[in-house]
C-alpha cells in the first residue's frame, strides 16, 4: 500500500512541536527513538511507522489543547487507544503527532439504577465488565482483544465480537460520549436519558475510526448476565447442510447468544493444534451458545438441536462450564493454530448475507486454487461475519502479492454477493482502497463531506478509510509475521 | 404539491429546487406534519408513493422497503413470518390526523413506541438507505447486512433528523423474531416512587422486558394509586418462567394476556381528544418519579422503565418542563403544541454552541442551501 509522502516542513519542525506538547503535558511526551519503537503501529503487523511525537494526555483539557495546537500548526494527528486495531487504524504518520488515550483510565461512576458505567477512553473493555460483575452485571461487546482494548478505541471502531447478533456492536450499548473537535471543543453527545436531543452525532461518531474527533469520556449500558448459558456442537457432511441449518435456526425466531461457523481446514488446523474434539471428518462445524434463563434455553437447545438433524447434522452438547470451554477452546484457538500452518497469514473481515454462504466458500476454493494459497475459514454465522485466513510465506518470491490479490478478490465477492468490506475490523488503511468497490464516487463524496464538516483541514487520523489519489495497490488483509502476532498474547478469533 | 413516485423525479425535483433555491416540505403520509417546529407555507413534495417493499429476507433478518410503505403493511408482512420491526414504530395518533403511517416517517421522527426498551430506538435498526442529497445526487450508506462498519454510520443520523438532511429513497431494516406468547403482569395500587421502582427491578434483570410501564391513578379507578405494566415475551413455558421470576421481583401483580395497552402508549392515544400540550420528556429512568413529581402534569404516563416521560401541560408550563428534564440528566421533546409555541421552544433544547456549530455543519454536509424540510429541527 502507498501512502502520500510525508510533509518535510512539518518534520523539519519536530523540536519546536515536540516543545509545545512538553508544555502541554510536561510528563506525558515521548520523543526518543527507542520510546517510539512501542508506539510504531497497531495489529495491523504489515505496517510499522514511527510518529514524530507521541503524547499521552492525562485529561480532556489536555487532549482539547494539544488538538488545538495541531489545529492551529496544521501537524496531523493520530488518535491511538491500546493500539489492537487490525485494520491499521492507529497506524501512526511521520509528520504526525501520535495521541496515545491510555493514561485516562479511570472509571468514573458505577450507576446500576440506570444500568450504566462512564469511564474514560483508556479503560479495557474487559475492565467494564470486571468492575460490575461482582453485581452480576456485564458490558456485552467483547472482540477478541477485549483483555487489551480500550473503550476509546471501541467507540472509533465500532467493536463487535461474537456476541453481536444477540446483543449488538458497541454502538447498540452506547449512551453518551463526551468529544474533542479536531479544533478543541469539547462536546457532550448522548447521556444516561434514551434518545438524541437532535442530530444523533454520537451515532455518527460510533465507528468513524478517529477521522471526526476524540472520545474523552464513554458511558456504556450493562446488562444482567444470564444464569445459564449452555453450547452446543453441530457437526456436517456439507457446508451447504450447515448453511441451511444456521437459516432455519434464525428463521425459526431463536437468537443465539454466539453461533460459529469453521470449515474442514480450520477444524483440522485446531485438532493438530489443541485438540478440542471436533471431528475431522466434518465437512463443517457449528458451535452455538444460547443464553437466558433456564427453561428459555433448554427450549431454544432443543429447538436447534432439532434443527441441527433436520439439516443432516450430529449433535455434541456441552452443558457444564468444563465442557463448554472445551467446545470454545479451539474456536477460540483457531488463529493461533492456522499460524503454525505456514510462516504467514492474513485475515479477512466481510459480511455476507448468509445464504451466500457455500457459494461464496466454493469460490473462496476456486481463488485458493488460482492464487495457489491455502485459506481456511471461519465465520460468525449468526451474523454473516466472514474471516478466511489466508496462509502463505512471505519469505517465497511472490506469495506475499498473491496473498494480497486473493485477499482483495475475497473482499470484492463480499460486496459482489450483496455484503460489505468489514464486519468489526474496521477499514483503517487496509481496506481503504477498496472502499471504491463497495462505495460509488457519489456515495464517498457524502461520507468526504461528513469528514469536512468536522475537520476541514483534514488533520485528524489522515490516510485512513478514504481512498486517495496517490493510493495504487488494492489490497485487504491483516499480516502476520512468523505466525506470531503483534499481540501474542491476545486469543484473536 | 408535486407527487413525486421514484427516486428519478426525486432528483430533478431536488435538482429544480436548488436551482430556483427554493425549499420545501417532504411528506410522507402525511400523519406527522405537526411534529417539528413550523415551517409556514412551503412548498410540498408528497414522497408517499415512493413505496412497496423491495426486498425481504427472513432468514438474513433483513428487510429493504421504500420510505412511503405503510407501517401497516410492513407489520403485517413481518407478522407473516413471526419477525416485527425492533424500534416498534409508532402512529402517533394524538396528531389526529388521518392517512396511513409511513416507516419514513417513523423513522425521521423516531417515533419508537414501548419495544425500544427491548431493542433500542430507530437508530439501533436502520442498516443502511439510498437518498437523494441536497445537491440532487443519489447516494447510498450503510449495507443490507447485520453486521458492518464500512464507512461512515450515516444512517444513524437520519433517525430523528426529521427530513432535514435527505430525501429518503430506500430503507433497510434489521428485523427482529416476534415471539409467539406475550404476557402484561399488572401491579396495582402503586405510587410512582414505589411503581418505578418496581420496573427498575425488572428493567435491570435479564428477564428482557419489552415493555415497562408506569399508568398513575388519574388514568383508570382500577389502577388505585397507579399501576406497574411489565410486558414479558416468549415461547410457551419459557414465558412461564419469566413471569413467575419477575413476579418473585415484584410482588404478584396480575397477568392478563397482552392488550392493546403498550401500543397506545407509545401512540400517545391519552392524549388524543386532550387540549394540553404533550412533551416527551426522556430522563435516566432512576430519575422518572422525582420528575414526575415536580412535573404535577394533569395528564401522563412514564415508559421505557422510566426513561421516557409522556406529559400533557398547559402551555404557559413548558419552559418549566425543560429545566426539570435538563436538572435531572435528560431533555425534553415538545411533540405536540400549537405553532407558535413550537416555534418558540423548538422541538428539542436549545444546543451548547459548539454543539449547535456542529450540527450545522453536519446538516450543511449533506444540504447546504437547506431546501429540505428547513428549521423543523
Amino acid at each position: 500500500m502507498k501512502f502520500p509522502p510525508s510533509n518535510q516542513d512539518i518534520i523539519a519542525r519536530r523540536a519546536q512541536i515536540i516543545a509545545a506538547l512538553r508544555a502541554i503535558v510536561p510528563d506525558g511526551v515521548v520523543a526518543d527513538e527507542s520510546g517510539l519503537a512501542a508506539f510504531d503501529g497497531d495489529a495491523l503487523g504489515a505496517y510499522r511507522q514511527m510518529p514524530l511525537a507521541c503524547v499521552l494526555p492525562s485529561s480532556r483539557e489536555q487532549v482539547s489543547a494539544i488538538l488545538r495546537y495541531a489545529s492551529a500548526e496544521r501537524v496531523p494527528v493520530v488518535p491511538r487507544g491500546a493500539g489492537t486495531s487490525l485494520s491499521g487504524g492507529a497506524l501512526p504518520r511521520a509528520d504526525g503527532i501520535l495521541i496515545g488515550m491510555g493514561r485516562m483510565k479511570r472509571i468514573l461512576e458505577i450507576d446500576y439504577d440506570n444500568r450504566c458505567v462512564t469511564v474514560e477512553p483508556g479503560v479495557t473493555n474487559l475492565n467494564i465488565t470486571k468492575a460490575v460483575e461482582g453485581e452480576g452485571f456485564y458490558y456485552a461487546p467483547d472482540p477478541s482483544s477485549q483483555i487489551a482494548c480500550t473503550i476509546g478505541g471501541n467507540v472509533a471502531e465500532n467493536s463487535g465480537g461474537l456476541h453481536c447478533l444477540k446483543y449488538g456492536l458497541t454502538t447498540n450499548n452506547l449512551l453518551g460520549v463526551t468529544v474533542v473537535l479536531p479544533d478543541g471543543e469539547i462536546v457532550k453527545l448522548g447521556g444516561k436519558a434514551p434518545g438524541a436531543a437532535g442530530l444523533d452525532l454520537m451515532g455518527l461518531m460510533t465507528g468513524s475510526e478517529g477521522l471526526l474527533g476524540m472520545v474523552v469520556e464513554a458511558t456504556v449500558r450493562i446488562l444482567k448476565k444470564p444464569p445459564v448459558t449452555r453450547t452446543l456442537m453441530a457437526a456436517f457432511a456439507s457446508v451447504p447442510d450447515a448453511g441451511a441449518c444456521v437459516a432455519a435456526i434464525i428463521a425459526d425466531g431463536i437468537v443465539p447468544a454466539a453461533m460459529e461457523f469453521m470449515d474442514k481446514a480450520s477444524v483440522a488446523a485446531v485438532e493438530a493444534y489443541n485438540a478440542p474434539g471436533y471431528p475431522l471428518e466434518a465437512a463443517a462445524i457449528l458451535i452455538i451458545d444460547a443464553d437466558g434463563l433456564e427453561a428459555e434455553v433448554a427450549d431454544a437447545i432443543a429447538r436447534i438441536g432439532e434443527h441441527v438433524r433436520a439439516a443432516g447434522g450430529s449433535v455434541t452438547e456441552a452443558t457444564e462450564e468444563a465442557a463448554r470451554a472445551k467446545l470454545w477452546a479451539g474456536r477460540k484457538a483457531s488463529f493461533a493454530a492456522m499460524g503454525r500452518l505456514a510462516p504467514d497469514m492474513m485475515c479477512m473481515d466481510g459480511t455476507i448475507p448468509r445464504q451466500a454462504l457455500p457459494a461464496v466458500l466454493e469460490k473462496i476454493g476456486e481463488y485458493s486454487r488460482a492464487h495457489g494459497l491455502p485459506v481456511c475459514n471461519v465465520f460468525h454465522a449468526g451474523d454473516g461475519n466472514l474471516h478466511p485466513l489466508i496462509i502463505f510465506d512471505a519469505m517465497k518470491e511472490g506469495e506475499l502479492e498473491r496473498a494480497e490479490a486473493f485477499g482483495a478478490d475475497i473482499l470484492r465477492l463480499c460486496v459482489a454477493v450483496g455484503g460489505v468490506l468489514s464486519g468489526e475490523h474496521g477499514v483503517g488503511v487496509e481496506k481503504r482502497d477498496l472502499m471504491g468497490d463497495m462505495f460509488t464516487p457519489v456515495d464517498l463524496e457524502q461520507q468526504h463531506r461528513v469528514k469536512c464538516a468536522f475537520d476541514s483541514a483534514g488533520l485528524l487520523n489522515p490516510g485512513k478509510v478514504f481512498p486517495t489519489l496517490s493510493a495504487c495497490v488494492e489490497q485487504g488483509h491483516m499480516h502476520v509475521r512468523g505466525a506470531e502476532l503483534p499481540f501474542p498474547h491476545l486469543p484473536r478469533y | 404539491m408535486t407527487r413525486l413516485s421514484n427516486e428519478e423525479q426525486v432528483v430533478d425535483f431536488v435538482r429544480q429546487a436548488r436551482r430556483d433555491k427554493r425549499p420545501f416540505e417532504i411528506v410522507g403520509g402525511g400523519t406527522r406534519r405537526g411534529a417539528g417546529k413550523p415551517m409556514g407555507a412551503l412548498p410540498v413534495a408528497d414522497v408517499g408513493g415512493i413505496s412497496g417493499i423491495v426486498q425481504y429476507e427472513p432468514q438474513e433478518l433483513i428487510l429493504t422497503v421504500r420510505p412511503g410503505t405503510s407501517l401497516i403493511e410492513i407489520k403485517s408482512v413481518l407478522a407473516e413470518k413471526n419477525q416485527c420491526l425492533g424500534f416498534d414504530p409508532v402512529d402517533w395518533s394524538l396528531f389526529g390526523t388521518p392517512g396511513k403511517s409511513t416507516i419514513g416517517g417513523a423513522v425521521s421522527s423516531d417515533a419508537s413506541g414501548s419495544g425500544r426498551l427491548r431493542h433500542g430506538g430507530a437508530r439501533d435498526s436502520l442498516l443502511g438507505f439510498r437518498a437523494v442529497n441536497g445537491f440532487g445526487e443519489v447516494f447510498k450508506a450503510g449495507g443490507k447486512v447485520v453486521k458492518n462498519v464500512t464507512g461512515f454510520d450515516l444512517p444513524k443520523l437520519v433517525c430523528g433528523a426529521f427530513g432535514t438532511l435527505c430525501v429518503l429513497t430506500e430503507m433497510t431494516f434489521r428485523v427482529f423474531p416476534k415471539p409467539r406468547f406475550s404476557t402484561t403482569i399488572v401491579l396495582k395500587d402503586l405510587a410512582p416512587e414505589p411503581g418505578f421502582a418496581a420496573l427498575r427491578k425488572v428493567w435491570k434483570s435479564a428477564l428482557e422486558p419489552t415493555g415497562l410501564a408506569y399508568l398513575p391513578g388519574a388514568l383508570g379507578p382500577e389502577f388505585g394509586k397507579g399501576a406497574a405494566l411489565i410486558r414479558l415475551e416468549g415461547e410457551e413455558i419459557p414465558l412461564q418462567e419469566k413471569c413467575a421470576a419477575a413476579q418473585i421481583l415484584t410482588g404478584p401483580g396480575e397477568r392478563l394476556p397482552d392488550s392493546d395497552s403498550f401500543a397506545a402508549l407509545g401512540a400517545g392515544a391519552a392524549f388524543n381528544t386532550s387540549p394540553l400540550d404533550v412533551w416527551r420528556v426522556f430522563l435516566p429512568p432512576s430519575k422518572a418519579a422525582a420528575v414526575a413529581s415536580a412535573l404535577a402534569a394533569p395528564l401522563w404516563y412514564g415508559d421505557w422503565a422510566g426513561g421516557a416521560i409522556w406529559a400533557g401541560m398547559p402551555g404557559e408550563a413548558g419552559p418549566g418542563v425543560r429545566t426539570l428534564a435538563q436538572e435531572a440528566g435528560g431533555h425534553a421533546m415538545l411533540l405536540r403544541a400549537p405553532a407558535e409555541r413550537r416555534a418558540a421552544l423548538g422541538v428539542f433544547p436549545p444546543q451548547p454552541a459548539a454543539l449547535a456549530e456542529i450540527t450545522a455543519r453536519v446538516k450543511a454536509a449533506f444540504d447546504p442551501l437547506a431546501l429540505f424540510n428547513p428549521g423543523r429541527l
